[in-house]
């Protein structure tokens, strides 16, 4: 037996002021603010807003990131069902709904089994995570190439484009949608039984499984919502960006997952919370708004970003041996 | 002179005092016990003794040579062997690679994996190991695999042999071996520390008994003399009277769970009846079928049977959720592996059973939870902080946290595997009250038991495993050690003389 005994986790103040969350928010706030003294233009409203604006994107994916990844899996088809989705949308258009309303619906459908296919193959079939989500990456780039091959397609959904460029009450509509999935997840995840049935999967799938835990239909349902938010950042993109095209997804990949770890969620499954991938999320975009600015080509730019991602991974904490 | 001392050592952990001014003398050609409960600070004062924790204060002595900061490197060069409670073996490799692991003998840098195989070979046959030595580790039972751990220590050659709780996983033949083997090696001068919670057996095998007691020595002195129950009195402070209580067989008993022709795993043509209001024992030697029966029935290994009832069902369940909502629950023996999610918090532990049968989406209501659990700690004595890791709780604690869990769900049929083992005798008493209390308030209790005496004092009715099948059902006025031993090993129980 280990006598030894953890910390106390009480909620005090100074747990709070240690949180992971918290921290990444901290992290945040200082990087615009030291930023907003020195580099002009960068402290104004309308650019900060552009940077969550942005942020909204990866926070959509990395919600479902941060779903599987806190069951102790890994999706890595996010960026390839991004892609699907955006130059699928156009695709599903019908005459006889001009509000376009029904091409998001079945674009989200689309997506969401995508998702579906891939816990199934995770839970049926035991192909491991990264195999399973990786062969279904490869599966639909080339799908993309039979069907888009290589133009861009222009959207003309009228509702994609309002939630694309609509400012209701000055905010921008991707905004709201990434603030009312926030808060979706965060009560799954933190306030419903099918949470707690998450957490327990990642930390000990093993003794979930001997405590009554349904791991399969668990399993399914983590990477179908997973696919689902996948596609609604694509919509999302499509409506901001105006045109789909094959590889419009591909820079979500990386971002998702780092974004969940950067938020304090064990890439092992079994802890962490949404609270902190939002920060992460508002994080990397910062940090790509700040390399942007630097007079560098874009391969270069692209070096720059991965090296600081691994900093900023090792800087905030290895994981905890586990026994 | 003592190979092997600790004077007056102390460690704290986060401050809270684990050992106080303990000594220990180990001398060559003695086996010495040393007794006490769990959190008495045995595993503390063990990793003090190999090198793997530094003490706070006090000496280590190897050879009379005090040594200010031993490291495990150093203990290994000294001959100090551990043989660990918690496994320290490797799945995926085989037992003549474990046994070997980090002692590799050399030649020309790569492994000599011919040397390695003799060596190997030649403990193997000391501790009865007649595995194919390529067999990896993983495929074998736990009793076998608690062997290849006692053979790896051994292959060092060690001067000084600690022993935490070798025998809670073996087989009365096994543990026959091991008392054989430490025999010997106590011929050949080799210290032995021998730390166990059957007290039978110590007072069979060892010479000299340091007893702990909440980081304090109680006892140090030569066992001739001592009787069983004045050492569990120094171990609880406290008489420990009866260990097992005294209970009131179920009158009027109907059958809730009953199989015939169930087959899973190893098991075969098993017929089994489980009736509301009982206890039964499942015994026989480890790695008889005990574990793919329990399993089976839970839905959690695939199983089959000629017909099955189990509640209102007419089928066996084929997965976990089923089998909880035909009221069926599982108390696993590997409670940190199988039975508790260790980074969660006892009460999210506690809860988990609840949280996988309500409407998923339902909204939790964290007052209503911490009520229920606080009740459950109150009612199993489970003692800290709800909000605490599950993890820092001691073994006998945990046990009462994966037996808890399922109270909220009202289960008809209780399957435990092995609920006892490597728990201190306070906490295993307390397990039986609470077993018979569930039995008294007609649930249907199976136990799964390597403790004998635990099947003969507690159980109405007692099923032996022997190679997958039912080699005796003994009823109450029958149950003796005696007949369930014989049964497990397949000789006719000698009747007594007409």
């Amino acid at each position: 037996m280990n006598e030894a005994a953890g910390a106390k986790p009480t909620r005090s103040l100074g747990s709070i002021l240690r949180s992971r969350p918290f921290l990444a928010f901290a992290v945040v706030a200082l990087v615009w603010i030291v930023a907003g003294f020195t580099m002009r233009g960068f402290g104004a409203y309308g650019h900060l807003r552009y940077l969550i604006e942005l942020s909204a994107v990866i926070g959509l994916v990395a919600a479902g990131q941060t779903f599987v990844v806190v069951t102790g899996g890994i999706d890595l088809s996010v960026g390839a069902i991004i892609t699907v989705s955006a130059v699928g949308l156009p695709l599903f258009t019908w005459q006889a709904d001009p509000t376009g309303l029904s091409a998001i619906v079945a674009t989200l459908a689309m997506a969401s089994a995508i998702g579906l296919v891939n816990g199934a193959g995770v839970a049926f079939l035991r192909v491991h995570p990264m195999i399973m989500t990786l062969a279904m990456a490869t599966f639909l780039q080339g799908l993309l190439i039979i069907i888009a091959g290589g133009s861009a397609v222009s959207v003309q959904n009228e509702l994609v484009q309002w939630l694309g460029n609509a400012r209701p009450a000055g905010i921008p509509a991707g905004i709201l949608l990434w603030l009312v999935i926030s808060a979706a997840t965060l009560w799954v995840m933190h306030a419903t039984p099918f949470g707690a049935r998450l957490f327990a999967l990642g930390a000990n799938p093993i003794a979930a499984q001997l405590s009554g835990v349904p791991v399969i239909a668990t399993t399914i349902a983590v990477y179908a919502v997973c696919g689902f938010t996948s596609g609604l950042a694509g919509v999302l993109l499509l409506g901001m960006n105006g045109q789909g095209y094959v590889g419009i997804g591909d820079p979500y990949l990386l971002t998702s997952i780092a974004a969940v770890v950067l938020g304090g969620t064990s890439i092992l499954g079994g802890s962490g919370t949404y609270a902190g991938t939002i920060p992460g999320a508002i994080l990397l975009v910062t940090i790509t708004a700040l390399i942007t600015v630097v007079n560098a080509s874009p391969g270069w730019r692209s070096i720059l970003f991965g090296a600081l991602i691994l900093a900023l991974l090792l800087l905030s904490g290895r994981e905890a041996a586990r026994r | 002179m003592p190979l092997l001392a600790a004077r007056d050592v102390s460690k704290a952990f986060f401050g809270n005092p684990v050992l106080r001014g303990v000594s220990i003398v180990l001398m060559p050609g003695r086996i010495h016990a040393l007794l006490g409960e769990n959190g008495a600070g045995k595993s503390t004062l063990i990793n003090l003794l190999s090198g793997a924790l530094p003490a706070d204060g006090g000496a280590i002595e190897i050879n009379g040579k005090a040594i200010a900061h031993m490291s495990p490197g150093e203990a290994q060069k000294a001959g100090i062997a551990v043989v660990q409670q918690e496994l320290s073996l490797t799945g995926s490799l085989s037992i003549a690679e474990n046994i070997g692991l980090g002692a590799y003998p050399r030649r020309f840098g790569l492994i000599d994996y011919p040397a390695l195989a003799a060596g190997a070979k030649a403990v193997c046959e000391r501790v009865g190991l007649n595995e194919p030595l390529s067999t990896p580790v993983g495929q074998l039972s736990l009793g076998r695999r608690q062997m290849v751990e006692i053979a790896k220590a051994l292959y060092r050659e060690p001067r000084v042999l600690i022993l935490d709780e070798p025998t809670s996983s073996l087989s009365a033949a096994e543990t026959k071996t091991l008392i054989g083997l430490l025999g010997e090696l106590r011929r050949d001068g080799v210290a032995i520390l021998y730390i166990s919670h059957r007290l039978n057996e110590v007072m069979a095998i060892a010479e000299h008994v340091t007893v702990l007691k909440d980081g304090v020595r109680t006892a140090d002195q030569p066992l001739a003399g001592t009787d069983a129950a004045g050492l569990v009195r120094l171990m609880v402070g406290r008489d420990p009277g009866d260990l097992f209580p005294h209970w009131q067989p179920a009158t009027e008993r109907t059958a809730v769970l009953t199989v015939t022709g169930f087959s899973a795993g190893m098991v075969r043509g098993v017929d089994l009846t489980v009736k509301a209001g009982e206890v039964l024992g499942i015994g026989g030697l480890v790695g008889q079928g005990q574990e793919e029966l329990l399993l089976g029935l839970y839905g959690a290994l695939p199983a089959k049977a000629a017909s099955a009832t189990v509640g209102d069902a007419r089928e066996l369940p084929r997965n976990v959720p089923k089998a909880n909502a035909a009221g069926i629950a599982y108390i696993p023996a590997d409670r940190k592996r199988e039975g508790l999610h260790l980074i969660h918090s006892i009460l999210t532990n506690i809860m988990l059973p609840t949280f996988s049968r309500v409407p998923a989406l339902k909204p939790r209501s964290r007052s209503s939870e911490r009520r229920t659990a606080e009740q459950l700690a109150r009612r199993f004595t489970i003692k800290g902080d709800l909000a605490r890791p599950a993890q820092a709780l001691s073994g006998g604690n945990q046990q009462k946290v994966a037996l808890a869990k399922w109270m909220p769900q009202d289960p008809a049929v209780l399957l435990l595997n092995d609920p006892t083992r490597g728990v201190d005798v306070e906490t295993k008493r307390e397990i039986y009250i609470m077993l018979r209390d569930l039995a008294a308030a007609g649930k249907a209790v199976v136990l799964l038991s390597s403790d004998t005496p635990e099947l003969v004092h507690l159980c109405d009715r007692v099923v032996v495993l022997r190679e997958g099948r039912i080699s005796a059902l003994i009823e109450r006025q029958d149950l003796s050690e005696e007949a369930i031993v014989s049964a497990a090993v397949g000789v006719e129980p000698q009747k007594a003389a007409a």
